[in-house]
């Protein structure tokens, strides 16, 4: 994958770790998701490619459609600001994928920028996960490491496993539905999909 | 296709297809499609126990099903666990005021994810590769995670919430080790996960090092060693007992067969005492974590709960050491920390129901106002802590003596340190469960009491069996199978 996309792809990840509406960080992980389809396909060396494409389209779409979904559903009264103010965010992120980049010396990929691309997209998804309030986010942020690994298989020398990938799609669709129901009963439970209300068991 | 292959595939095909029909039963017949299901499977996965103990040292090995030693010891104890779980759930639902699903419907919603995640529970020891291991284990987050939140209330909500996005991310990373893993096996492919290409990895050893730690550090988020066990013991109280034990006695396990596997299959490439290293520190680390818990007034479940984290760390240990002596220990402790752990969360169904309070605070001298329920909670404790003649007293002996095999005197005696603390701290809250001050009058449960009077019997004896089986075990043919592996 030329650089100038594994760019892309890294700058939406940061957007989706800084921005504050649920709506466009939604938009942004499908695009990101969308470009490495685009990707695959224009790859594509044989028909289990196109499948396995088919398949990130299809999981793109259908998490798009239900985080949209879910969003439309539980509008919030207040903003539900995140535990720690945009810019320390992007400033955690970035040094967390460059610890992650340092510490991990390499994965076998392709290219060492790819390498690079898919470690900060997994350490954005993380710290997306742990730094928003919004229950929505940390779904967000799994969708992003999914997306660091879907990037990663795609980098793959041999190429992947056509039966993963799809696994892969179909779990995380999964689980982003098993999430659904429980956002919404989250919101319905407690009037708000802030995660700050989820405190209570603790040692 | 040998028998062993038709009946792997079999006990994972008739859970899956009782999960359907249970949707399909009417309400009234749901709990008899359901017990029915269970001994079928249950009986099933037991003839498969049987069957490799007589074909030892000759395991089915293949691309999608693996049938050795350790898968079909850990298929027998998920199925006694399950099949237990299935029997004891009408208790805990007859009692069950709200659920996530539609109220005339709670019990096909019940059923139908506690069939989804046992299918995928048994399907994991028997999968042939490390990725669709993984796949499997990401479907159990999603069917228990239903479960763990299963009353709808808000407790509840929240630790499973915590349980569903934890877990992922954890699995997440242990995804991105075995995308590197693919990265340096000859062919790609499927067939490149598969347990015995694992040890064709050629890119490096300092590289699959890398991916063997993000893969066993993801897994340790889901089998709830410590440092990532933060969702273990909310999952495990919130969840309704009868999960709780299918959590904690199957689910942990599982898992932790599968970075076995890894350590074991990846010991040529990155060498056995790197692997090994890794295994120590998790267990080390988790029984440091969860002791100063032990010595707490927790609530029953959260105690329990706690108590996972301690036997996980164990069992780490004991993979970790690796020896004859520490593999006979592990084999045992597995069984006996299943029977002795579910035991304990069955109890919490007639404990909530004689003392509400227990949910939320420590329960003292039940054995004064509640005779047989106080037996059964003091059982599992007893054994849980180590108490001899305990099974888990025994392995945790063998365990340690394993690890001085292995000329690991430091982390052995560290091991032997802890658990002595683990002891003492789970020996006061047994004695404090059972025979303290009582908090409120006796009352009259008749019924209940012969139902746990059952309970008790069938497990005391399971676990004197295992003790006795602790005996026999060093230096049986079912430990050389257990240090082959599937190689």
């Amino acid at each position: 994958m030329s650089g100038g996309l594994l760019w892309i792809l890294v700058a939406i990840g940061l957007a989706v770790v800084v921005i504050r509406r649920r709506s466009v960080a939604v938009a942004l992980v499908t695009a990101q998701a969308l470009v490495l389809v685009g990707f695959a396909l224009y790859d594509a060396k044989d028909a289990g490619d196109v499948v396995a494409a088919g398949a990130l389209a299809v999981r793109a779409v259908a998490l798009a459609a239900l985080f949209l979904l879910l969003v439309s559903r539980t509008r919030e009264l207040r903003p539900v600001h995140a535990r720690v103010p945009p810019l320390v965010r992007a400033v955690a992120a970035i040094a967390f994928a460059l610890a992650l980049t340092w510490l991990v010396p390499t994965l076998g990929l392709d290219s060492r920028n790819g390498e690079r691309a898919v470690l900060a997209l997994v350490a954005f998804g993380i710290v997306t996960a742990a730094t928003r309030r919004a229950t929505l986010f940390h779904v967000l942020g799994i969708v992003l490491v999914e997306n660091g690994l879907a990037l990663a298989a795609l980098e793959l020398p041999g190429g992947g496993s056509l039966t993963i990938e799809v696994g892969v799609a179909v779990d995380l669709m999964l689980i982003a539905l098993v999430a659904g129901v429980f956002h919404e009963r989250i919101f319905a439970e407690f009037g708000t999909g802030d995660s700050a209300a989820l405190r209570t068991l603790r040692d | 296709m040998t028998s062993r292959e038709q009946l792997a595939w079999a006990i994972v095909a008739i859970p899956t297809i009782v999960a359907v029909l249970v949707v399909l039963t009417p309400r009234r017949a749901v709990t008899a499609v359901a017990v029915t299901g269970a001994f079928v499977t249950a009986g099933l996965a037991l003839a498969l126990g049987v069957l490799e103990l007589r074909a030892l040292g000759d395991p089915v090995v293949g691309n999608w099903i693996v049938v050795d030693a350790a898968g079909a010891l850990l298929v027998s104890v998920v199925a006694v666990v399950g099949l237990a779980t299935v029997l004891v759930s009408p208790a805990y639902l007859a009692g069950a005021d709200s659920s996530l699903g539609p109220a005339h419907r709670q019990q096909h919603t019940y059923f139908t994810a506690l069939y989804a995640f046992w299918a995928a529970l048994l399907a994991v020891p028997l999968v042939g590769n490390l990725g669709g291991a993984w796949l499997l284990i990401e479907a159990t987050t999603a069917t228990s995670a239903l479960l763990v939140g299963f009353s709808g209330k808000a407790r509840s909500l929240e630790a499973a919430w915590k349980y569903l996005i934890l877990t992922s991310l954890g699995l997440g990373v242990a995804l991105l080790g075995i995308v590197a893993l693919v990265a340096g096996i000859p062919g790609g492919g499927i067939g490149a996960l598969s347990w015995r290409a694992l040890g064709t990895y050629s890119s490096g050893q300092q590289s699959a090092l890398v991916a063997y730690i993000l893969l066993v550090a993801g897994l340790a988020a889901k089998i709830g060693w410590a440092p990532v066990h933060n969702w273990l013991p909310d999952a495990h109280t919130e969840a309704p007992p009868p999960v709780s034990a299918l959590l904690s006695a199957a689910l942990l396990p599982v898992v932790l067969l599968v970075a076995w596997r890894s350590e074991h299959a990846l010991a040529p490439v990155i060498g056995i005492r790197a692997g090994q290293d890794v295994l120590i520190f998790f267990g080390l680390v988790s029984l440091a974590v969860a002791i100063p818990f032990l010595w707490r007034s927790l609530p029953w479940k959260r105690l329990l709960a706690y108590s996972s984290l301690e036997h996980m760390g164990v069992i780490a240990l004991g993979i970790g050491f690796g020896t004859p002596l520490a593999l006979a220990g592990v084999a045992v402790h597995i069984a006996a920390h299943a029977v002795a752990k579910a035991v304990g969360f069955y109890a919490a169904t007639p404990l909530l129901e004689h003392e509400p309070r227990a949910a939320e605070r420590s329960v003292t001298g039940i054995a004064r106002t509640y005779p047989a329920l106080g037996g059964v909670m003091g059982l599992s404790l007893g054994a849980l802590a180590g108490l001899p003649p305990s099974p888990l007293f025994l392995s945790e002996v063998l365990i340690v003596a394993g690890g001085f095999q292995a000329g690991r005197s430091w982390p052995a005696a560290a091991t032997a340190l802890l658990l002595a603390l683990g002891f003492l701290g789970l020996a006061h809250a047994l004695l404090e469960t059972t025979v303290g001050k009582a908090r409120r009058r006796g009352g009259r449960h008749r019924r209940e009491s012969r139902a746990l009077a059952m309970l008790g019997g069938i497990s005391l004896a399971l676990l004197l069996a295992l003790s006795a089986l602790a005996l026999w075990l060093p230096g049986s043919d079912l430990v050389g199978a257990l240090l082959a592996g599937i190689t």
